[in-house]
């Protein structure tokens, strides 16, 4: 068939080649739905269509001829603002509730109620229980966990004026919210607010919606996801640099291959371990199989590569792909960019697909409920079926692309402080000398309506040309790896500033900070810059982008950057144009409001630009030499 | 006499036209009920996609000499003289899909239909809605439109809007943005979208 | 004005009906060689095959047209401007329309005048197979064409067990490419169909009362039969017009208002040669939409209308069984002569598209299923402009005209 049609669908070789698989096997992919799809409803596209009450459901005519104003009365920038202020909270929601979960096994980890679970990172306990201001001092560290879990759970109500973790950012920042009334004050709250206000007849006016949106993103900025990822150190450790491969390549001929895809580590960490698991390992050499083999998709990939280095078998657009090479025993979720096909196309091949979360159920899996206090049998149980399923492979129908890339991982803050030497002042040096011009965070999803990784990888590699040291996560850090910028060698194609320094700390240019809720490690690292050069976050030569980005958590991660301070550029585009004034405040007004706006580009070369020229802007701000772009 | 006028700059791909053609052919004659109708009512109009993601609602243009009745073999389209309407007589037609080949806009589709044929496939078409306009109704298409891409009107009033936009187009004082005024929203998804999927080709 | 048409097929209809709408009081007169009535021809294969009865191919006649049966043109005197026919008739004209069409070729076997050998061009021998079908077990069809597909079709639909003799490796040879071509046999021959290639009828044998019993076939081999169809082909009925002055090459020549080379002439259906879209040269395509066209600017031309056929084009629409098959234009071009070919196929939905370019013309189409929107395709064939968008997005079966181009900037 033709190989071409592929390439327009991807970058990656292993892409195109299991596309073509897919074609031969009959397998449909969320490529062919989009298709069908076409073209979608302009209301919608433009943010001009509700269905918030049985008076409708309603549309705004654009060509201003057709009705204006919904059968409520609300016209075009109330519909689009409360359109966006409820994705944002059905983003805030997963990511908070996502970290809920972790605080709930650190809860009863504290408690002595979960086997398999304990304490990873005791320090890390410490240091962020004191933030919360837990007693530390010659305590127990379960009891301090308990408290401290408490103490989290408390910033998930509705007790508080503002989160715990505020006091990581900057005084400058913090004075900013209080000032325009977005300073978070319950991460539940902040949700269940914003439903409020969406209600027919609440909030009916456009920027006090979108402000209320602002702070949903922040009490998930600096609050749920930022308790995720905390919570996540403290219970499997903080990531320290590791070696890992990524792609297609990393899935095993020879051995049992179990894929976990979803979120939360409370699945993933033990899956790992079971897999680990002598006795399992042992029978599945007796079946003939030369090892178990444990990949990664998406975030809770991530999160196990940067904790133990587990391959990656890939992002997003992906995970339907990677049923089709046919030699994928298992395949374990939880919740979160699963798509509901998958249960579909794995009949045509051997795999067992489990959901786990009873929050996530879909179509075609067989539903396994993980909870604290039967994760561990539970994991070793579904590893043995895996084992048990490896005969049951299909030889004609394997096909396994490419070689792997190799890659680094694990850049927490904590490690790059490390890597640093124990304080940022290098690093901060660096841009001070102008070889390091800046720190750019490219995040976020895959979208088929961008050829996937192309938005990520042409956006990073022009970064890094310029001398921008690039931080990544989520589906974003999986481009990049397989186009081979997260390792030693990537240097060569950095700028002479960042190679430079790159070469003699040993780092790549690119570094892989995890998954979607360690955005918040940029966010602190971010602060910690502000704080080192008592600076606002907004004063830094920082930017971000969501090249590719498709999912309601990724609105809600770009708001929460923009409300911290740093430009954030859009390849997609957001369902806000069906009113110029909403657009006009995101592209623009927030600017004078926040000190950093939204961009719109899905020419990743221009959104390099813009991000070039926003951070030498910010370095002529500072007082720092700055170039043209 | 006023004629459905396209306009498909206006169309934003909803599809509501579809929907309200179909039920508008259907036994029952409204949507929920219609869908649950064996055969399932069908729509005349097609909305398609463009190159980037633009819709486009595609009818029947009711030709004039009609190739679907040139091509037909059994005789069986005809032409309502009073009512400018190309007609299908399900009784006559064979469906051997010989007018596939003629209509030049692919508008014609071939199966059982609640409206004109349950039994048995036929070639069917936009029938212009004869029996809504006998009872004094516009297409079902053109009312349910409200972008204004479907309009029911005089021909002569629509060439005249576009012969006014036009001239005010070429008349000096005019850029491309200008264009944009009327819906800036609109256009800029719309070069958004375009640039978007220019960068796949 | 008096107008004689020489023919009573669609092109002649269409050219009476183009005549009384624009003049209503000419004179048209009709000469048929049939006994029937204008009726729809490519429906005596539905006929055959038992879909539909013999009165749903009427197609009537417009007003006021006198209707000469059962006689037919031998010479044409264009100085004079009369016609003299087989009857003795001698028939005088203003404008005079040839659309005598075409007939079947013969074939070089002996006893082909037995009972029960048919062509299959005329209603009239439809029914002759109808009358012999109770006592018919076995068809032999020669040729792979339109009409001997169309036959072997018609006689599978009736029960009988069915033989084609072809030349080429597949049916529709001419009008499809080896893929389609494919799937076409398979389809047959799933459905009971005997397909033997590269033989041919020596000499048919009778059974002792005049009827078909065998056929013996060129290398000796012997197949039974009592019915045969031969679908080898149709040549332009011409030989009348030999001293008229009328120029023919393989039909009459015309120009784009169908005038022949003879004053007040015209020419139109499969009895006429005019220029092929796709092809770039000369060509007869006989085929019904192409005949009725024809005949309307034909007959508007002569009722002092000017209208302007810009070329005919190949095409087919053919269903069998559950598989739709349309072809259009060039679809098997020649090897190395700078034709490029995209197709693609979907095996789950069971489409397959075939496009032929010369340069960035299309010139050819192939759609097996899915085929309702075919005549999108046909239209940029016939149009011959250059393809306005990337060449793969015609290979949709949803292709729709706004796919095609962009509208707006």
């Amino acid at each position: 068939m033709d190989q071409k049609r592929h390439s327009r669908k991807t970058i990656t070789e292993d892409g195109r080649l299991m596309l073509a698989k897919s074609e031969q096997d009959g397998v449909e992919t969320v490529w062919d739905r989009l298709e069908a799809q076409q073209p979608h409803c302009g209301y919608c596209e433009l943010g001009l269509s509700c269905r918030i009450c049985a008076m409708g459901p309603c549309r705004i005519d654009p060509f201003g001829e057709g009705p204006q104003q919904g059968v409520c009365g609300a016209d075009a920038d109330i519909i689009v603002a409360r359109n966006l202020g409820r994705m944002i909270a059905s983003g805030a929601a997963s990511h908070s509730d996502h970290g809920r979960d972790l605080v709930e096994v650190l809860e009863a980890v504290a408690r002595g109620a979960s086997p398999g679970y304990a304490i990873g990172d005791e320090d890390k306990l410490r240091r962020v229980a004191a933030e919360y201001g837990v007693e530390t001092e010659g305590r127990e560290v379960l009891s301090v966990a308990g408290d401290l879990a408490r103490a989290m759970q408390e910033d998930y109500g509705t007790r508080l004026s503002r989160l715990g973790l505020l006091s990581r950012v900057p005084e400058q920042r913090q004075a900013l919210w209080d000032r325009l009334g977005i300073t978070p004050r319950g991460i539940d709250r902040e949700t269940s607010e914003m439903m409020h206000r969406t209600h027919m007849g609440v909030d009916n006016d456009w920027q006090n919606l979108l402000l209320q949106a602002l702070r949903n993103a922040l009490s998930d900025g600096w609050g749920g996801s930022m308790i995720a990822t905390e919570v996540s150190d403290i219970l499997f450790g903080t990531p320290q640099p590791v070696s890992s491969r990524i792609n297609l390549g990393v899935i095993q001929e020879d051995q049992v291959n179990i894929a976990v895809h979803g979120h939360n580590p409370i699945v993933s960490e033990t899956i790992m371990r079971a897999c680990r698991d002598e006795d399992l390992l042992q029978k599945a050499r007796d079946r003939g199989a030369a090892g178990i083999n444990l990949v990664g998709l998406c975030c809770t990939g991530n999160e196990l590569l940067m904790r133990h280095g587990i391959p990656m078998a890939g992002n997003h657009l992906m995970t339907e792909l990677v049923l089709v090479t046919g030699a994928m025993e298992m395949m374990l979720v939880d919740y979160q960019c699963i798509m509901p096909s998958l249960g579909r196309i794995a009949p045509c091949y051997h795999t067992r697909m489990i959901s786990t979360s009873d929050k996530a159920k879909f179509p075609g899996m067989e539903h396994r409920e993980f909870h604290s206090d039967n994760a561990a049998e539970l994991a070793r149980e579904l590893v043995e079926q895996a084992v048990d399923n490896f005969g049951k492979r299909n030889p004609d129908k394997v096909s396994i692309p490419s070689q792997p890339v190799d890659l680094v991982g694990g850049f927490s803050v904590e490690s790059v402080l490390q890597a640093l030497g124990g304080s940022l002042d290098p690093l901060l040096e660096a841009i001070k000398s102008g070889k390091i011009r800046g720190a750019a965070g490219v995040v976020g999803c895959n979208n088929p309506k961008i050829r996937h990784d192309l938005g990520h990888t042409v956006l990073t590699s022009r970064l890094i040309e310029n001398d921008v040291l690039v931080l990544d996560t989520g589906c974003a850090a999986v481009a990049n790896a397989k186009h081979g910028l997260e390792r030693a060698e990537a240097a060569e194609r950095a700028g002479p500033g960042l190679k430079e320094v790159c070469s003699s700390l040993g780092i790549p240019p690119v570094l892989h900070f995890g998954s979607c809720v360690d955005n918040v490690r940029i966010l602190v690292l971010a602060a910690e810059l502000a704080k080192a050069l008592s600076q606002d976050i907004s004063a830094l030569p920082l930017a971000g982008a969501a090249p590719e980005w498709y999912s309601e958590k990724a609105v809600s991660i770009g708001a929460y950057c923009v409300a911290s301070g740093i430009d954030t550029v859009l390849g997609p585009t957001p369902p806000v144009t069906g009113s110029m004034n909403v657009t006009g405040l995101l592209t623009q007004g927030l600017e004078d409001i926040l000190g950093a706006r939204f961009a719109v580009e899905p020419d990743p070369e221009e959104a390099a630009r813009w991000m070039l020229s926003r951070i030498e802007g910010r370095r002529k701000g500072l007082g720092l030499d700055s170039r043209q772009v | 006499m006023r004629q459905v006028v396209v306009h498909p700059e206006r169309c934003v791909g909803c599809m509501q036209c579809m929907a309200a053609c179909a039920a508008a052919h259907s036994q029952s004659g409204f949507l929920a009920a219609a869908i649950r109708e064996n055969p399932l009512p069908a729509p005349r109009v097609h909305v398609g996609s463009g190159r980037y993601g633009e819709g486009f609602p595609n009818r029947c243009r009711h030709c004039d000499p009609a190739p679907c009745m040139t091509a037909c073999l059994p005789g069986a389209i005809y032409r309502d003289r009073i009512l400018n309407t190309v007609l299908i007589d399900p009784s006559r037609c064979i469906n051997c899909a010989s007018c596939a080949m003629a209509c030049p806009f692919g508008v014609i589709r071939y199966h059982r239909d609640p409206w004109v044929s349950p039994n048995r496939a036929v070639a069917v078409k936009c029938d212009n809605c004869v029996h809504r306009q006998t009872q004094g109704l516009i297409p079902a298409c053109a009312e349910v439109c409200k972008s204004g891409a479907l309009t029911f009107e005089e021909p002569e009033g629509a060439m005249k809007r576009r012969t006014d936009e036009m001239a005010r187009r070429t008349a000096g004082y005019v850029e491309q943005e200008r264009i944009g005024e009327e819906a800036p929203g609109f256009m800029l998804l719309r070069q958004l979208k375009k640039r978007a999927i220019q960068l796949t080709e | 004005m008096r107008h004689l048409i020489l023919g009573s097929g669609i092109a002649g209809l269409q050219a009476a009906r183009a005549i009384r709408s624009t003049q209503p009081e000419a004179q048209i007169t009709m000469l048929g060689r049939e006994a029937e009535p204008p009726y729809a021809r490519p429906m005596i294969s539905q006929l055959l095959e038992g879909a539909v009865e013999p009165i749903h191919l009427d197609l009537g006649l417009p007003p006021d047209v006198r209707l000469i049966s059962e006689d037919e043109a031998v010479s044409v005197h264009a100085a004079e401007r009369t016609v003299a026919t087989l009857q003795g008739r001698r028939l005088a004209y203003d404008r005079l329309l040839v659309a005598t069409g075409a007939d079947p070729r013969g074939i070089r076997a002996e006893n082909t005048d037995l009972e029960n050998i048919h062509f299959m061009r005329t209603k009239a021998q439809v029914r002759e197979m109808l009358r012999a079908l109770p006592q018919s077990r076995r068809a032999l069809v020669l040729g792979g064409g339109l009409v001997g597909f169309k036959a072997a079709y018609g006689f599978l639909r009736q029960g009988l067990d069915v033989t084609m003799l072809i030349r080429s490796e597949y049916p529709l040879s001419q009008q499809v490419d080896p893929t389609a071509g494919k799937l076409v046999r398979d389809k047959l021959e799933e459905n009971g169909l005997g397909v033997l290639v590269g033989k041919d009828v020596a000499r048919f044998e009778e059974d002792g009362a005049g009827r078909v019993w065998r056929a013996q076939l060129t290398d000796g081999s012997v197949l039974d039969c009592d019915v045969a169809v031969i679908g080898k082909g149709v040549l332009p009925v011409t030989g009348f017009l030999e001293g008229s002055g009328v120029d023919v090459d393989l039909g009459i020549l015309v120009d784009e208002q169908m005038r022949t080379s003879a004053r007040d002439v015209f020419a139109a259906g499969d009895v006429a040669e005019h220029f092929d879209l796709a092809r770039d040269e000369r060509w007869v395509n006989a085929i019904w939409p192409e005949a009725a066209d024809q005949g309307r600017i034909a007959g508007l031309n002569m009722a002092g209308v000017p209208a302007r056929y810009p070329g005919s084009l190949s095409r087919n629409t053919i269903r069998i069984f559950d598989m739709d098959l349309t072809t259009c234009g060039l679809v098997n071009p020649p090897e190395d002569a700078g034709f490029e070919t995209v197709q693609d196929g979907d095996a789950k939905k069971g489409t397959f598209r075939r496009l032929v370019f010369s340069g960035d013309r299309l010139v050819g189409a192939a759609c097996v299923n899915r085929i309702e929107q075919a005549g999108v395709l046909r239209a940029l064939i016939a149009g011959r402009a250059p393809v306005p968008c990337p060449k793969k997005d015609l290979l949709r079966e949803d292709v729709h005209p706004a796919g095609l181009f962009p509208f707006f900037p």
